[in-house]
């Protein structure tokens, strides 16, 4: 009986090696494909939302769907009426706001949700388990659930355009990505995203009014950044400290409360 | 040429009826919900959640609940593992050895309805391998496997009882009785983990901003006493039932009582807690925390709330096991016990149903505040069913068959064969 007794040293020996074997499999891991910094370059997105300008036509909606292949009972942008100023009604349109302190990124269980240096929050939809924990925790409603698989033809393609990227499998989370793939190619091509089209969020570039903007704010002669310098701008929801980087220009000149 | 057809004797085979007891109805019984619910699970497998009612405003709903729960009862493995091997506390063994069974019955009840109730069941193993530190879901699931391990190893004395195992493998059954000489060390790290783990599964509500009614330091602080709780609870109770229903189940009731006037005093202090936490809510408007507390004071949770958690779930079953005379009955004792995890039930449901149901609009300008609703499909009570009856089965087939509540035998981690026996039995090779 004593020769098979465990005893503290034979136990400790083995919690050791436990707890190496656990923490070696952390260097082995493959390093996130999404996390990466990509050609960041030191810019950083924003989107700047002219509420004035917007007369809420959804074609913003409808470009996104195609051109990111967004099931029709998934919205990445939702747009609403919020209320009326001189008789014209005033809309809010509400991509992902991408903050730079995500409750997306810090909540998610296995990195799925990142922060590009770029100032994107990316979702690694290889890496989704479904949780939804990312769901519960975004102040914006702004990531929606593959409840059921998207199959069959997307009725926004290819009227507000083609599919760019790959649609997702049922049981992840997905959101709005500021168009990443547009803005990654279009970097590569040496084009400028948020002045040339092709590198541009979609949203951006079908508003019919003009009522959003896309640019880099870390330099200050780019349009988002001359905008927020002429205008007053504010950010949904900020006193919860997640500092979004999408802005909005408001509908009326009276300073918001 | 004469044809002969010879008929074989047609043997009517006497048909024997198994005879039809109580422990046959209760486990056929169980079986069949397990089948239903099994069938259900297959479905959401294969159709996905869009099976359930849960939605965007509501992902988390009835499963969460289980999940939540069954942790939450299984918390007596841990503290009374701890009461025994870091207070040495010797005599509460037999009873730590019933909450240990019961909390690995309840973690796998817990990891069962987990893998169904995420999106992609395929990828579960993801947490264990993509580390994000920051995630208190990650730290619940790394905590979560590797307390299912402690208690794997923790249960393997018991798993050595079975009759036939030591029949046919005496040297296995005999190594497995070994796990015991562990405990203490399983014990310490049943603590850290379930100290750190149960507290988290309230924290992982708590460190929401985007939902002020969960977004307080408390939660996790009444969570882990609610979990000791209704964890110490289950398994009095579920100790007393045993030894009432079957000869198979001994209970030394002076070490019952005890552990339930434990349970008293800890019901104090989760009421203390529980007090100042609501209380300090309710003096200043804040959006969403308000209408949060309100839909429990006086909305469609009240009922939940006021009678399930504070009434039923709190009160009456503090003054029941704190009254020497009432926790002396047995009928109040264990009416008082199944109170408290009752109460616990209600309180998880609560906390996660509140915090969902106050959606707090985005829009600028005064706070707009909707509600959401979720009445768990069909499909999701099944399959809820079916996991509540593989516990209440795997936890019967344990006391009829490796005599987990057993107060009296002092044999229990030591049937070990002697060496000489030992020799004289046939051992297979590879063992």
């Amino acid at each position: 009986m004593s020769e098979n007794k465990i005893n503290r040293r034979d136990f400790l020996k083995l919690a050791t090696v436990g707890v190496t074997v656990l923490a070696g499999s952390q260097f082995l891991r493959q390093p996130a494909a999404a996390s990466e910094p990509g050609p960041s370059g030191g810019h950083k997105w924003v989107m700047v939302i002219d509420q004035a300008k917007c007369t809420g036509c959804g074609y913003c909606t409808l470009a996104c769907r195609a051109h990111n292949d967004v099931s029709p009972d998934i919205s990445w942008n939702v747009v609403t009426k919020t209320g009326q100023v001189d008789n014209q009604d005033v809309y809010l349109a509400r991509p992902c706001m991408h903050c730079a302190h995500a409750p997306c990124v810090d909540v998610c269980p296995v990195h799925a949700s990142i922060s590009r240096p770029d100032g994107i929050v990316m979702m690694d939809y290889d890496r989704c388990i479904g949780c939804r924990y990312c769901e519960v925790a975004c102040p914006y409603g702004a990531r929606s659930f593959n409840w059921k698989e998207f199959d069959g033809p997307n009725p926004a393609v290819p009227e507000w355009g083609q599919p760019e990227i790959a649609r997702r499998p049922r049981g992840v989370v997905e959101k709005c990505s500021f168009c990443f793939q547009r803005i990654d190619r279009g970097l590569a091509l040496g084009l400028t995203p948020g002045l040339d089209q092709d590198a541009t969020p979609a949203c951006v570039v079908v508003c019919p009014v003009g009522a959003r903007q896309f640019g880099d704010i870390s330099d200050p002669d780019s349009n988002v950044s001359k905008l927020l310098r002429n205008r007053a701008s504010y950010r949904l929801r900020e006193e919860l400290g997640t500092s979004p980087h999408v802005f909005y220009l408001p509908a009326t000149e009276e300073p918001l409360s | 040429m004469k044809l002969i057809i010879s008929l074989p004797k047609i043997k009517i085979p006497k048909i024997t009826l198994p005879r039809i007891t109580s422990w046959r109805i209760w486990a056929a019984m169980l079986s069949i919900f397990m089948a239903a619910g099994a069938t259900c699970g297959v479905m959401v497998l294969w159709k996905g959640l869009s099976l359930t009612n849960l939605t965007d405003l509501v992902p988390w709903g009835l499963w969460i609940t289980i999940d939540l729960c069954s942790i939450a009862v299984s918390a007596g493995a841990f503290s009374l593992c701890a009461v025994v091997y870091l207070l040495r506390m010797k005599r509460f063994q037999p009873v730590a050895r019933t909450a240990t069974f019961i909390g690995l019955i309840g973690y796998s009840m817990a990891t069962m309805t987990l893998m169904l109730d995420i999106g992609r069941p395929d990828r579960f193993w993801h947490s264990l391998v993509y580390w994000n530190e920051h995630s208190l879901l990650w730290e619940v699931t790394m905590c979560v496997t590797l307390y299912l391990g402690v208690l794997l190893l923790e249960t393997l004395p018991i798993f050595a009882n079975i009759d036939w195992l030591r029949d046919r493998w005496p040297r296995l059954a005999g190594r497995m009785s070994q796990a015991h000489q562990l405990a203490p060390y399983l014990a310490i790290a049943g603590l850290a983990l379930s100290m750190l783990h149960q507290s988290s599964l309230g924290a992982l509500y708590g460190v929401l901003i985007a939902r002020p009614l969960w977004y307080r330091p408390d939660i996790s602080v009444l969570f882990i006493i609610s979990a000791v709780a209704s964890g110490m609870s289950l398994t009095v109770f579920a100790s007393m039932l045993s030894a009432w229903l079957t000869r198979r189940a001994s209970v030394d009731d002076h070490l019952l009582d005890r552990i339930s006037q434990i349970i008293g005093w800890i019901l104090v202090l989760y009421l203390y807690f529980r007090f100042w936490d609501a209380w300090s809510m309710n003096y200043t408007y804040q959006p969403g925390r308000t209408e949060g507390l309100h839909l429990l004071t006086d909305g469609p949770l009240s009922f939940n709330f006021w009678v399930g958690e504070i009434l039923v779930g709190i009160i009456i079953p503090m003054i029941l096991l704190l009254n020497k005379r009432t926790r002396a009955l047995p009928l109040w004792r264990m009416l008082a016990l199944l109170f408290v995890v009752g109460g616990v039930v209600a309180y998880r449901w609560d906390t996660n149903i509140s915090g969902l149901m106050v959606v707090l609009s985005y829009l600028p300008g005064d706070p707009n505040i909707s509600y959401a609703s979720y009445h768990p499909s069909l499909i999701e009570f099944l399959v809820g069913g079916g996991i509540i009856s593989y516990g209440l089965l795997a936890f019967s087939l344990g006391v009829r068959y490796l005599k987990v509540v057993n107060h009296y035998s002092t044999v229990v981690h030591v049937l070990q064969p002697e060496s000489k026996a030992m020799e004289q039995l046939p051992v297979p090779a590879g063992d």
